[in-house]
């Protein structure tokens, strides 16, 4: 029996205790009518049949209960209305009574008897090894000297591209700059080159003239060497032998 | 000689008082039956008034019919004897005739046997009252309708106020 069905909830637990249907039996007296309302059962069979023969009576509204031994609905299949002879119903109902057992399933509530705390779902976390990366490998591979090479070149042409842009900037922006200010400075250049114009007083200074003699004078008749310099000299010498036999 | 003779003398005595005295004892039996009929409202009526002079429990008069359902545990023990209003209980003050008319019928019942209620009724107090041999252990609904009319036929409005009517419905054994 399903949800819709039913009306409500069916779920583990509940047991259905009793139905109660009523239907108008519309008829005339002398004809034989039957009417069975029933539920399989999904075992097989029914779980209830009750028949009302309305053969050679009156037909009228019944209202009739029918209990039921407490059965799980799990059991309880398709229900229907079943009739034979001659006749119909009118305005039919069934109503199921029913009870809930709510520690039917102990993982229904914490507090039935049996209850087990459910075990959390571990996640599964994958862990990281950086030796297995294959970025991380591509870039320890070891590289043959051609190779690095060619990075180290390509590398300076890209520092030699990125110097030349810096530089090209820089002038732009002293070309600004001299654009910019040249306006003024033509202006005080100007004032500058009036102001030198007036030399002549350079022209009418005098400077005294003369003789001036020789003050210095030589003491020592001979001059002797210098025997430490000398020395030095040829350590210089012996050590620059010293140096050149290596590449020898 | 003498002994004897005070000995007869003293049974004799004792004869002549046990015939002479007497002792009574008297003790109840108590017991209570549970009727194996029960009666209930299952609804509830009350009185349309479609006009001033009418009230009725007709639902196209805007009233509701009363219905009563009787239980019996025990086939043939029992009959239903199920009266409509022919006074009211409580109302204003009437100074002329009020006109009842009703009918009581079985409504719906437990079994497809108890169809034949109805055409084994019968009927008494002038027919207001319906009498139901309760032939069947089960559940018998039975509904009453009730009309009541006020002038005697002359269609007399009624007086304003609050009416109330009885529906008597009883569980009698056989």
């Amino acid at each position: 029996m399903t949800t819709p069905i039913l009306g409500i909830s069916t779920e583990e637990g509940m047991d259905i205790s009793g139905v109660i249907y009523n239907y108008t039996a519309v008829k005339d007296q002398a004809d034989d009518f039957t009417v069975t309302v029933q539920n399989e059962n999904v075992d097989g069979g029914y779980v209830y049949q009750d028949t009302e023969d309305w053969s050679g009576k009156y037909g009228m509204k019944i209202q009739k209960v029918i209990p039921i031994a407490y059965t799980p609905i799990e059991q309880f299949g398709k229900g229907s209305i079943a009739t034979t002879g001659t006749g119909s119903i009118e305005n039919a109902s069934v109503l199921y009574m029913y009870r809930w057992d709510g520690c039917r399933n102990p993982q229904n509530n914490e507090n039935c008897p049996g209850y087990v705390p459910p075990m959390p779902v571990i996640p599964v976390i994958e862990i990281y090894d950086a030796l297995e990366d294959e970025n991380v490998q591509d870039a320890t591979e070891k590289k043959d000297g051609l190779g690095t090479n060619k990075d180290e070149d390509t590398r300076e042409t890209e520092e030699e591209d990125e110097e030349k842009e810096r530089l090209e900037i820089a002038m732009a922006a002293t070309e600004n700059a001299l654009t910019i200010a040249n306006t003024a400075s033509q202006a005080t250049l100007l004032h500058r080159i009036n102001n030198a114009t007036n030399v002549s007083s350079y022209y009418v200074a005098q400077i005294e003239g003369g003789t001036y003699r020789e003050s210095m004078a030589l003491q020592d008749s001979e001059i002797v060497d210098n025997k430490r310099a000398l020395r030095s000299l040829g350590q210089d010498n012996l050590m620059n032998e010293m140096i050149e036999e290596q590449y020898k | 000689m003498n002994k004897l003779f005070t000995i007869a003398l003293m049974l004799g005595l004792t004869g002549c008082s046990l015939f002479a005295s007497k002792v009574e004892a008297g003790t109840n039996i108590n017991g209570t039956v549970e009727s194996r009929c029960t009666v209930n409202t299952d609804t509830s009526g009350y009185y349309g008034n479609p006009n001033a002079y009418t009230l009725t429990t007709l639902p196209a008069s805007a009233g509701q019919v009363p219905v009563i359902r009787i239980d019996t545990s025990l086939a043939n023990a029992y009959k239903a004897q199920i009266s409509y209003p022919t006074s009211f209980s409580s109302s204003p003050s009437l100074g002329d005739t009020v006109v009842w008319t009703g009918t009581v019928a079985v409504d719906q019942t437990s079994s497809s046997d108890m169809s034949g209620y109805q055409a084994a009724s019968t009927t008494a107090d002038g027919g207001a009252m319906r009498i139901y041999p309760l032939s069947i252990a089960g559940a018998t609904w039975f509904s009453v309708a009730s009309v009541a009319t006020y002038g005697g036929g002359q269609q007399k409005a009624f007086p304003g106020g609050s009416y109330t009517a009885v529906v008597i419905a009883e569980c009698v054994a056989q």
